[in-house]
C-alpha cells in the first residue's frame, strides 16, 4: 500500500485540532501544571495566603507516619482490588459465556451493579455492614452467633471497602471479557478439542493467552479506577477511618484541600498520585510485551 | 406608526419608572438543608414582602464546610455573597481569611440591633476581641435523651437521667442485665462531644485562655480532662455499653440506633428535639431529656454554644451593606428567633424570645425542650465555656476521632493522647504561620 497523505500541509491540522488544544490547555494542562506550582507553596484559605516553603510539603508526606500509613493503605488497595476485579472478572465472564438456560438474565444480572452510582452502592454496603442492624450481621448472628464490627476493625473496614469497590467494577471487567470471548476464534478451540485437550487445558493454553490484549487494556484501566474511584466507598462508609487505616489518596487529597484547607498538601499528594499513576503504565505497557500477543 | 410610537414611549417610561426603584439585591448562602431550606425561604419572602426596596436571595450551599469553601472562592473572583452563615468552629478561620466585615461595626445607635438582649453564653462565644464580628442566629448544644420506656422496664427512674458519667454507667449496667437494649448508649463519634466535655470540667482546649486573650498556639490534648473522657468512653465501649455506628460524624446512624431502641440513651444536638420527638412517637415510645452528663466529682461549668453565626463580606457598596444589616437585624430579631425555634428546634439566641416562649408556657406544652434551655442558661460564664478560638478546628476533630478510634483498638489512652497533642500542636503551628 502505498502512503498518503491526508493534509497538504500541516496548518490544516493544527486548525482542525485547536478547539481540541485549547480545551486541553484549559482544562487539563494548565491545571496540572499548577498543582505542581501549588505544591511548593503553604496555602492558606484555598489561595488567599501563600508562602513559598519550597520541597517541605513532599517532606512532610514522606516522613509523616500518617501519610505513610496512607501510601500503605492506598497500596494494598489497589493490588487487591485489581487482581479481584481481573481474576473474578474473568471467572465471571467465562461462566457467563456458557450456552445455559437463562444466559441471557445472567449477563445483565452480572453487569448491573456497574449502572449504579458510586455512592448508592456505597450506602447499600454500609446498610449491609451495619454492625447493629445490618443484614450481614443478623445472618451472621443467626447461624454462627458472631457479630463483627465491620466498620470500626482496621483490617475489617478495609475489606469492605475492596469488596464494595470490586463489586461495583466487576461488572466492566465481565462485559469486555465477555465481548472478547465471543470473538475467540472457534477453530483454533475446536482443533484442541479433537486433540483431547481438557477443559483447563483449553483455557489455561489458548483462551487466556489469546485474551492477553483484553487482559492489559483491563489491567490499566482498573488500576487507574482503583487509585480514582474510590473516594465514594471511603467517604460514605468510613470516612478513612477507624485510625486512618482506610484513608487513601485520592480521599486525603480531597480532605487536605477542601477541609483541611491545605491546598498545598492536597496538591503535593496529587502530584505524587500522577507520578505513581503515570510510571505504572508506562511500566504495563513496557512489560506487556512479554507476554501479550496481538496477533492470531 | 403613531401607535408602534406610542407604545414605545410607553415602555420607555415603564423601563424608566423601574429603574428609578432599583431594589438593592442581596444574597444570602446559608447550610440549612431539608425542611430548613424550605423554612428559611419563607422567612426571606416575607422580608422581601415587607421590605420593598430590597431583594434577598437565600441559597442552599450544601454542609457548613461547603459554604465557607463557597464562599472564600466567590470572594476570591469577586463576586462574594453578602451574607453568609459560618458554623461556630469556623469563627477562627473566618476572621484570619479577612474577607468578612465586622457586623458590629455597621451598626448604628439609631438600628435598635439590642447587641445586649443575646443570651450571655452565645455573646461570649461570638463576642471576639470584645466585638460581634458576626450575629449568632442557630445556636445548640448536646444533651442527654433518653427511652423512658426502656428505663422503665430496666427498673430505673423514667424521671431522673443520669447525670454524671458513674451514673451513665450504672444505667448502662441495668439496662443490660435486664435486656431491654443491646446497648446503654449511643453518640455520634464526633470532636464536639470532647469539647464539651473538656468544658463541663472548666478545663481549657487550648493555651492564651482558649485562644481568647491571644492567637492560641498550644492545643491541650493529653490534659487531665481528657484523660477522664477518654477513659469513661473506652470502659463504656469495652463493656458493649457504647454502640458505635461504624464511622466517624455518623449523626444519622447514631439517631437510629436509639430511635430503633438499640440503645436506650443517646447524646446529641438540641437541635434534634423536633425531630426525635416525632421519631418517639411514631416508635411509640416516651422521649426524655437530660443535662450533658459530666464527670463525677467535678462542678458544672456548662457548655460552649454550637451552631452558626452570619457573617457580612466586605467589597460590596454602602447601600447593599446597609441592606445587608437591615436583613440581619430583622432575621434575628425576637419574633422570628420565637418562630425559628419552633420550626426547627434551635433554640434562639435573645434572650427576649426566651422571654415570649415562657410567656407562651411554650416549655410547658414542650418539656423535651427544658432541658436545652436550663443548660445553657445555667452555664457559667468562663474561658472554659466561652470555647476555643482554633483556625485548625475540622482538623483538630479528625485527629480526636482518629485517637478515639485507636483506643477503641486497644491502644493505651495516655500514648494516644500524646499522640495525638503532637500531631495538633504540629497543625496549629502551620497554620498559624499561614496567617502571620
Amino acid at each position: 500500500m502505498e502512503k498518503r497523505e491526508v493534509f497538504k500541509n500541516s496548518y490544516l491540522a493544527f486548525i482542525l485540532a485547536f478547539p481540541t488544544l485549547i480545551i486541553l490547555l484549559l482544562f487539563l494542562y494548565y491545571p496540572t501544571f499548577k498543582t505542581f506550582i501549588l505544591s511548593f507553596y503553604q496555602v492558606g484559605f484555598l489561595g488567599l495566603s501563600k508562602i513559598f516553603v519550597g520541597i517541605e510539603n513532599y517532606i512532610t508526606l514522606f516522613t509523616d507516619p500518617n501519610y505513610q500509613q496512607i501510601f500503605y493503605n492506598t497500596f494494598i488497595f489497589v493490588v487487591s482490588n485489581v487482581g479481584l476485579s481481573l481474576g473474578l472478572g474473568l471467572l465471571l465472564a467465562v461462566l457467563a459465556n456458557t450456552k445455559v438456560k437463562g444466559w441471557r438474565i445472567y449477563r445483565l444480572l452480572l453487569i448491573w451493579p456497574y449502572a449504579l452510582p458510586p455512592a448508592v452502592a456505597g450506602v447499600i454496603f454500609l446498610f449491609m455492614f451495619n454492625t447493629q442492624v445490618g443484614i450481614i450481621n443478623y445472618f451472621l448472628g443467626h447461624f454462627i452467633g458472631i457479630k463483627p464490627d465491620w466498620l470500626s476493625n482496621p483490617i475489617l473496614a478495609m475489606f469492605v471497602i475492596i469488596l464494595a469497590s470490586v463489586w461495583k467494577n466487576i461488572g466492566y471487567n465481565v462485559v469486555f471479557y465477555l465481548a472478547a470471548l465471543q470473538n475467540l476464534p472457534g477453530d483454533v478451540l475446536e482443533a484442541a478439542e479433537i486433540d483431547g485437550a481438557s477443559c483447563w487445558q483449553k483455557f489455561w493454553h489458548i483462551t487466556f493467552p489469546l485474551l492477553s490484549p483484553m487482559t492489559l487494556f483491563l489491567l490499566i484501566m482498573d488500576t487507574i479506577a482503583a487509585f480514582f474511584d474510590c473516594f465514594a466507598f471511603v467517604d460514605i462508609l468510613t470516612k478513612g477511618g477507624p485510625a486512618g487505616s482506610t484513608t487513601l489518596l485520592i480521599y486525603s487529597i480531597y480532605r487536605d484541600g477542601f477541609e483541611y484547607f491545605k491546598t498545598g498538601m492536597a496538591a503535593a499528594q496529587s502530584v505524587i498520585l500522577f507520578i505513581i499513576v503515570v510510571i505504572l503504565t508506562i511500566l504495563q505497557l513496557r512489560l506487556s510485551k512479554n507476554w501479550v500477543s496481538y496477533s492470531r | 406608526m403613531k401607535r408602534l410610537v406610542g407604545a414605545l414611549i410607553v415602555v420607555l417610561m415603564l423601563a424608566n419608572f423601574s429603574f428609578a426603584k432599583e431594589k438593592v439585591k442581596i444574597t444570602f448562602w446559608h447550610a440549612m438543608g431539608g425542611s430548613r431550606t424550605a423554612f428559611i425561604q419563607r422567612m426571606v419572602e416575607d422580608f422581601n414582602y415587607t421590605h420593598p426596596n430590597i431583594e434577598v436571595k437565600a441559597e442552599y450551599k450544601g454542609s457548613y464546610r461547603d459554604t465557607l469553601n463557597a464562599a472564600i472562592l466567590a470572594y476570591k473572583q469577586g463576586n462574594a455573597p453578602n451574607i453568609v452563615q459560618i458554623f461556630e468552629v469556623g469563627s477562627q478561620l473566618a476572621l484570619d481569611s479577612g474577607i468578612f466585615l465586622p457586623f458590629q461595626d455597621t451598626v448604628k445607635p439609631t438600628d435598635y440591633a439590642m447587641l445586649d438582649d443575646f443570651i450571655s453564653g452565645i455573646a461570649n462565644y461570638y463576642r471576639i476581641n470584645g466585638k460581634f464580628n458576626s450575629i449568632p442566629f442557630n445556636s445548640s448544644n448536646p444533651i442527654l435523651y433518653y427511652n423512658k420506656t426502656l428505663f422503665k422496664k430496666a427498673g430505673l427512674d423514667p424521671n431522673r437521667p443520669p447525670k454524671t458519667f458513674k451514673e451513665v454507667m450504672e444505667a448502662c449496667a441495668k439496662i443490660k442485665k435486664a435486656g431491654v437494649a443491646p446497648y446503654g448508649i449511643t453518640w455520634p463519634l464526633h470532636g464536639w462531644f470532647v469539647e464539651q466535655w473538656i468544658a463541663e470540667q472548666g478545663a481549657l482546649l487550648a493555651n492564651h485562655k482558649n485562644g481568647r486573650a491571644g492567637r492560641a498556639t498550644d492545643v491541650y490534648l493529653n490534659s487531665k480532662a481528657m484523660y477522664r473522657i477518654m477513659k469513661w468512653w473506652r470502659d463504656l465501649y469495652k463493656k458493649g455499653y457504647y454502640a458505635y455506628s461504624g464511622k466517624p460524624e455518623d449523626w444519622d446512624g447514631a439517631n437510629n440506633l436509639f430511635v430503633s431502641g438499640q440503645a436506650a440513651m443517646l447524646i446529641t444536638s438540641t437541635s434534634d428535639v423536633t425531630i426525635l420527638q416525632n421519631a418517639a412517637y411514631e416508635h411509640n415510645f416516651e422521649l426524655g431529656t437530660g443535662f450533658l452528663p459530666v464527670p463525677d466529682g467535678i462542678k458544672r461549668n456548662g457548655v460552649v454554644v454550637g451552631g452558626a453565626s452570619l457573617w457580612m463580606t466586605k467589597g460590596h457598596s454602602k447601600a447593599q451593606n446597609e441592606a445587608a444589616k437591615t436583613f440581619l437585624l430583622w432575621f434575628t430579631n425576637t419574633e422570628n428567633e420565637v418562630r425559628w425555634h419552633k420550626g426547627t428546634g434551635y433554640f434562639p439566641v435573645r434572650k427576649s424570645a426566651v422571654d415570649v416562649l415562657e410567656v407562651e408556657h411554650w416549655f410547658d406544652k414542650h418539656p423535651a425542650y427544658r432541658a436545652a434551655f436550663d443548660q445553657l442558661l445555667q452555664t457559667k460564664s468562663n474561658y472554659a465555656t466561652r470555647g476555643a478560638l482554633l483556625g485548625i478546628f475540622p482538623e483538630l476533630r479528625n485527629i480526636v476521632t482518629d485517637a478515639v478510634q485507636k483506643i477503641f483498638d486497644g491502644k493505651p489512652i495516655k500514648t494516644v493522647l500524646n499522640e495525638a497533642d503532637k500531631r495538633a500542636d504540629a497543625a496549629l503551628k502551620k497554620y498559624n504561620r499561614s496567617v502571620r
